[in-house]
């Protein structure tokens, strides 16, 4: 029983890191129609910006409001300078896609040439440990938990409250009739890339914290993940990443804890395939 | 010396497998981020294949192995395996889904099945991989010679031309020229008839089998293999230089592998290795020059060092001398006759100057000259359909059909109900056998859903459709078009990077070398069906007018051209009935006016043709009968003198 | 707002030549012709989705030509589509309220009531996505849309098409008309001439892509060649036999 309690807990904090990232994930696709495969190199660079705050003295807590403002221009840059400019061409999504691999390799090495090939980790404590209903959490995976849970708790309010954010949710649906509203299309989406790059920083740095050591790869696993998140729950639908979220992480430490540990993101992998094959546009996605 | 030879066998390997992603990808487009997992299969392959019994692989040759064959066994193992590996990832690739997302899943596919082999050891030795695998023939020489290195390296050498010279066999043959139309718009594809999920099974299964050889060549010179050599980044490495060199060129692809993989492998050897530098830099900067260098590719040249080459075909006409019409040949011709190749943007100035009033005898004309060619062959190609005159058989002219039937298609009290929308209510029409009839009425009247209805690309919901006087109503909209009823669409569907002949030769049925069994067959097979399909294309061409710009990529072609283009394509299939979609729709008045003629000219001919127009004007001078439809009825039929009397006519058109 | 000598087409040829039409406040104009005439293509370049590659197009004294379409908004233009109308999966109410994006956000619930005093059958479905509704409601919703901005004036492409009849009787008849009742400036683009003249103070009369005439529905009723420009040939006045 206890085995099966705590693999749910880490199910929760994977579900909790991975939703940030997903919903990151998923709001770019849909207003801008990109599938931006650099997400895990951005997120790589948020982890080392919090790291090299972390490392100047600072609290980790501070690096990560640091990485989440590196990440948030990181990302407007990515789109305005990069898809943006292919997209005016008309190239094809297939394009976009490998642009997207090749700007994810240059993110991302460029920071491994930087930091080279040690694996470094957060200087931080990790607080007290809790027992809640049978599960056993450190302070910080409370706190981890909790920021996903007010991350998804804002884009809520953000979506469907906010005027910025019916006017995104607008502008994905229908971007011609957005303009015709006297939306400033542009405008938002380069908000909506900032607000997502924010997360992106954000689901970094707590990725980084979570797992205690990483290096500039360490990401790239994660990314099947995400996209297995993002697929499951409809690309382009910010709840259904929630949903892809919750489902994943769960399931995901769930069979690790008992099958072997290593093929947990089989589960991962077999959703995403299943998804493709059966439902491309998710769960809660539109049936095609 | 025994650089040299490291460098080239990479070199032929990287050659060979970027030959296979070029073939998928270039040339078919089916991206497969997942290329990677192909060449392991075949490296896994030959090496279980040619392990002996006792090596020192953990123990997982108790389970697996151990025969230890002889060469080339493992090798077509490899080949084998590679090609088999393919076939669980069709349903990838099928026609629902949108192609990023299936390259997404191909990636994750690639990355996962790297994990999963590292991590699994029982399977195929985890991460430790498989050691000593022998060399090929290791038993009779011994691989450390430098006499058999070379032999070796000549061998790779050797069968990587083989597959170029294989892979040039399929491509430059009608199979390859619908690979390549799959590839620029697969949706029009599949609507002329084209199996998109058997032709993208084909080609994964054929880059899995070259991949899976290259891997086979790599793993019987380096004897060893394990998961680190095929990371998922390793087919971004392929990817880049496949784009760098030229997608869609197979010297491109060719070209890419010596600059890209062998430039990344073999680099940092001459970077001088100072104690300074932290170890990762160079790879890490290898990463991201290739990062940039995708990028920058795809920004600046896109279609890469080598682009792909247009396909000139030298029509049989064009060496003899051109047929002159009458003095009334409007100006223009002149220039035209020139041979001149480029196409001018503006459409006024188009060959339009070709087509004199003499459109049926520059017909006749190549039709003459057509003749002789078709005889001129071994077989003239007779489609499986209505017999068909001997004569006409490279021309263009339609199927005859059977005598006796002067209604030749029938609506006969048709359907269709959208959730409660009548959008064709009770419609009875008749279309008679070589008339060129009009189908007119306002927008919302019916008459786009009536052309589905009519063939077969929708079905009704009462009522029945009569081909010949037979009820067709339950054939789909591909075997009507076998049997000679065949439509165009409204929307722009053109094969861009295919020349016009080509676009046209695309639609030409029953040619033996469109499939992968008559392309790997050679020309010789299918010469006489690509030489009468070609003398058809010509004819059809000069009918309209547009044989000088034969070997003009479609995609270059003004809005009005391109609309003729798929017309045209209709026309090489032979119809018996032609469904027209407004067909003039945003056409320059006077080209609108050439393609009625040429229309007029096939109906005289014995075609029969129905067409949606809004253009009343060639309603006018063309069409009769014209029937007119409104709110998903048939108001009336006549020619335009006799409906502009009537006053329904008018008043559907003004009410709406 | 005004339109002098636009020509404007999809990238290659021009669709539409020379065309200068205008619409005072409080008119009803309306914009008739056969298919493919170049209707749709006017609209779509007067409010910046196509661009113009010659003459001007004024809003009152403002130069619009070429803005891009969320600034011509801003200048006071409602444009309601032909197709993809309305935001399919946001609700009744969040349509509308994309529709008041450019308003002070106090005022948004106001409009919305008023939206819904002109077209009542909105407010029984305020949370339901726009994407469920039928033909005839996506249309009413996507002139609500517009309408919460209260613009200077409103451009409708087509709004009848893909509706029966008899709901496009009503939507002409009633809700255009009552639009225009209440002060709007109309420029609506139709198919179905005879209805929408009986709600028309002026009307042009395209063909071809460029201006074939020009009048008052009485002035061009008894025109000859008001039949012509619709189904060619001898022109001859419209029947009296029949509506």
């Amino acid at each position: 029983m206890s085995l099966f309690l705590a693999s749910i807990g880490f199910g929760l904090i994977t579900s909790a890191v991975l939703a940030i990232a997903a919903i990151g994930f998923t709001l770019q696709f849909g207003v801008t129609d990109v599938l931006n495969l650099a997400f895990a190199s951005v997120m790589t660079a948020g982890a080392f910006v919090a790291y090299w705050v972390n490392q100047a003295g600072l609290s980790v807590w501070l690096g990560l409001l640091v990485a989440m403002a590196a990440c948030s221009l990181l990302s407007v840059l990515l789109n305005l300078v990069v898809y943006t400019p292919f997209q005016r061409r008309g190239s094809t999504p297939i394009t976009l896609v490998i642009v997207s691999l090749g700007m994810a390799l240059i993110i991302e090495f460029g920071i491994a040439a930087q930091v080279g090939g040690v694996d470094v980790s957060y200087t931080m404590g990790q607080g007290r440990t809790f027992h809640i209903g049978g599960l056993i959490l450190t302070t910080v995976q409370l706190v981890i938990i909790g920021i996903s849970l007010v991350v998804m708790a804002g884009v809520h309010v953000l979506l469907r409250y906010s005027r910025l954010g019916k006017a995104m949710r607008a502008t994905a649906a229908n971007r011609t009739l957005a303009r015709n509203c006297g939306i400033r299309t542009s405008r938002v989406i380069a908000v909506t890339w900032a607000v997502t790059g924010a997360l992106c920083g954000l689901a970094g740095t707590v990725f980084a914290i979570d797992i205690g050591s990483f290096g500039p790869t360490s990401p790239d696993l994660f990314l099947v993940l995400i996209l297995a998140a993002v697929f499951l729950g409809g690309p382009g639908h910010a709840y259904g990443a929630m949903l892809g979220a919750a489902v994943i992480g769960i399931a995901t430490e769930v069979s690790a804890a008992f099958i072997t540990p290593d093929y947990k993101y089989v589960v991962a992998f077999v959703a995403l395939l299943a998804m493709l094959a059966v439902r491309p546009a998710g769960l809660l996605g539109a049936r095609a | 010396m025994y650089y040299i030879i490291n460098l080239l066998v990479y070199g032929a390997v990287d050659a060979m497998a970027c030959l296979g992603l070029s073939q998928q990808f270039g040339i078919a487009g089916v991206t497969n981020f997942g290329f990677i997992i192909f060449q392991a299969a075949g490296a896994y392959a030959a090496a279980i294949l040619s392990l002996p019994p006792d090596t020192a692989n953990g123990g997982f040759q108790s389970y697996l192995g151990g025969w230890h064959l002889p060469f080339p066994l493992p090798w077509i193992g490899a080949a084998v395996a590679g090609g088999l590996l393919a076939l669980p990832f069709t349903f990838l690739v099928g026609r629902r889904l949108r192609g990023d997302f299936a390259a997404v899943g191909l990636l994750v596919t690639a990355v996962l099945v790297n994990l999963l082999v590292t991590d699994y050891r029982p399977f195929l030795n985890g991460d430790a991989g498989l050691a000593i695998v022998p060399s090929p023939l290791q038993g009779v020489i011994s691989p450390l010679t430098t006499r058999y290195q070379w032999a070796y390296v000549v061998l790779v050498i050797a069968l990587a031309g083989g597959v170029y010279w294989f892979l040039r066999r399929i491509t430059e043959s009608p199979y390859g020229r619908t690979l390549r139309a799959m590839r620029d718009n697969d949706r029009v594809a599949d609507s002329i008839g084209k199996n998109l999920l058997s032709l993208r099974t084909g080609m994964l299964v054929l880059g899995g089998a070259i991949a899976g050889l290259s891997g086979g060549m790599l793993v019987g010179f380096i004897n060893t293999w394990s998961p680190a050599a095929w990371t998922y980044a390793e087919t971004i490495v392929l990817f880049a230089a496949v784009i760098i060199g030229g997608a869609g060129n197979h010297r491109g692809a060719v070209l890419g592998a010596v600059l890209v993989p062998l430039a990344f492998e073999e680099g940092s050897r001459f970077i001088p290795n100072s104690q300074n530098l932290p170890p990762n830099l160079i790879p890490s900067l290898q990463w991201v020059a290739i990062g940039l260098l995708i990028v920058a590719f795809l920004w600046f040249r896109p279609q890469g060092l080598l682009p792909e080459r247009k396909r000139v075909i030298t029509l049989p006409g064009q060496a003899g001398v051109r047929p002159r019409g009458p003095a009334n040949v409007p100006d223009g011709a002149a220039s035209v006759a020139d041979g001149a190749a480029s196409v001018p943007d503006g459409a006024a100035s188009m060959p339009d100057g070709a087509v004199p009033a003499a459109d049926l005898r520059a017909g006749a004309a190549a039709d003459q000259r057509a003749a002789p060619a078709a005889d001129r062959v071994a077989q003239p190609a007779v489609p499986q359909r209505a017999a068909v005159p001997q004569r006409g058989a490279g021309a263009g002219l339609p199927a005859r059909l059977p005598a006796g039937q002067d209604d030749v298609l029938q609506a006969v009290d048709v359907s269709r109900d959208f959730g409660g929308v009548h959008a064709v209510s009770g419609v009875s029409m008749s279309v008679r056998r070589g008339t060129l009839t009009g189908l007119i009425g306002p927008n919302g009247a019916g008459k786009s859903t009536l052309l589905a209805l009519l063939a077969g690309t929708d079905r009704p919901s009462a009522g029945k459709i009569l081909y010949q006087g037979q009820d067709i109503s339950g054939l789909p909209a591909f075997r009507r078009a076998r049997i000679g009823l065949i439509r165009t669409f409204q929307l722009a569907s053109e094969f861009k990077r295919l020349t016009v002949l080509e676009n046209l030769l695309t639609a030409a049925p029953g040619n033996r070398g469109d499939s992968f069994r008559g392309a790997v067959a050679g020309r010789r097979y299918w010469r006489g069906d690509e030489a009468a399909a070609i003398s058809r294309a010509e004819a059809v061409l000069g009918r309209f007018g547009l044989t000088d710009l034969a070997n003009s990529y479609a995609g270059d072609l003004s809005g009005g051209q391109r609309r003729l283009v798929e017309i045209m394509r209709a026309l090489m299939a032979e119809p018996a009935v032609l469904l027209l979609d407004e067909p003039m729709a945003g056409v320059h008045p006077e080209l609108a006016r050439r393609i009625g003629t040429a229309l007029s000219g096939l109906c005289a001919e014995g075609m029969t043709i129905l067409m949606v127009e809004h253009e009343l004007a060639i309603m006018d001078e063309f069409c009769d009968p014209v029937v007119v439809m409104a709110e998903g009825s048939v108001l009336a039929q006549g020619t335009m003198a006799e409906l502009r009397e009537r006053t329904e006519v008018v008043e559907a058109y003004l009410v709406g | 707002m005004r339109a002098d000598g636009v020509t404007a087409g999809y990238g290659g040829d021009p669709v539409i030549h020379a065309i200068s039409v205008r619409v005072e406040p409080r008119e009803v104009v309306s914009i008739v012709g056969p298919n493919g005439s170049g209707k749709s293509t006017l609209l779509k370049s007067l409010v910046g989705v196509l661009r113009v590659s010659a003459g001007t197009v004024m809003v009152g004294d403002r130069d619009v030509t070429n803005l891009p379409p969320e600034e011509v908004a801003r200048a006071g233009v409602g444009y309601v589509p032909q197709v993809d109308d309305v935001f399919a999966p946001l609700t009744v109410r969040e349509n509308l309220e994309m529709g008041g994006y450019l308003l002070p956000r106090k005022a948004v619930s106001a409009h919305v009531e008023q939206v819904l005093a002109v077209f009542p059958r909105l407010g029984s479905m305020l949370g339901r996505p726009a994407g469920k509704l039928s033909g005839g409601e996506r249309k009413m919703l996507a002139m609500g849309r517009v309408l919460m901005l209260e613009p200077a004036v409103f451009l409708l492409d087509e709004p009848t098409a893909n509706l029966a009849p008899a709901i496009a009787r009503s939507l002409l008849d009633e809700h255009v008309r009552r639009l225009a009742e209440g002060g709007a400036t109309v420029l609506i683009v139709e198919q179905r001439a005879k209805a929408v003249l009986a709600i028309s103070d002026r009307t042009y009369v395209l063909g071809g892509g460029r201006l074939q005439l020009e009048g008052t529905p009485a002035e061009l009723s008894a025109s000859p060649d008001f039949v012509r420009s619709f189904l060619g040939g001898g022109g001859r006045a419209i029947p009296s036999g029949g509506t």
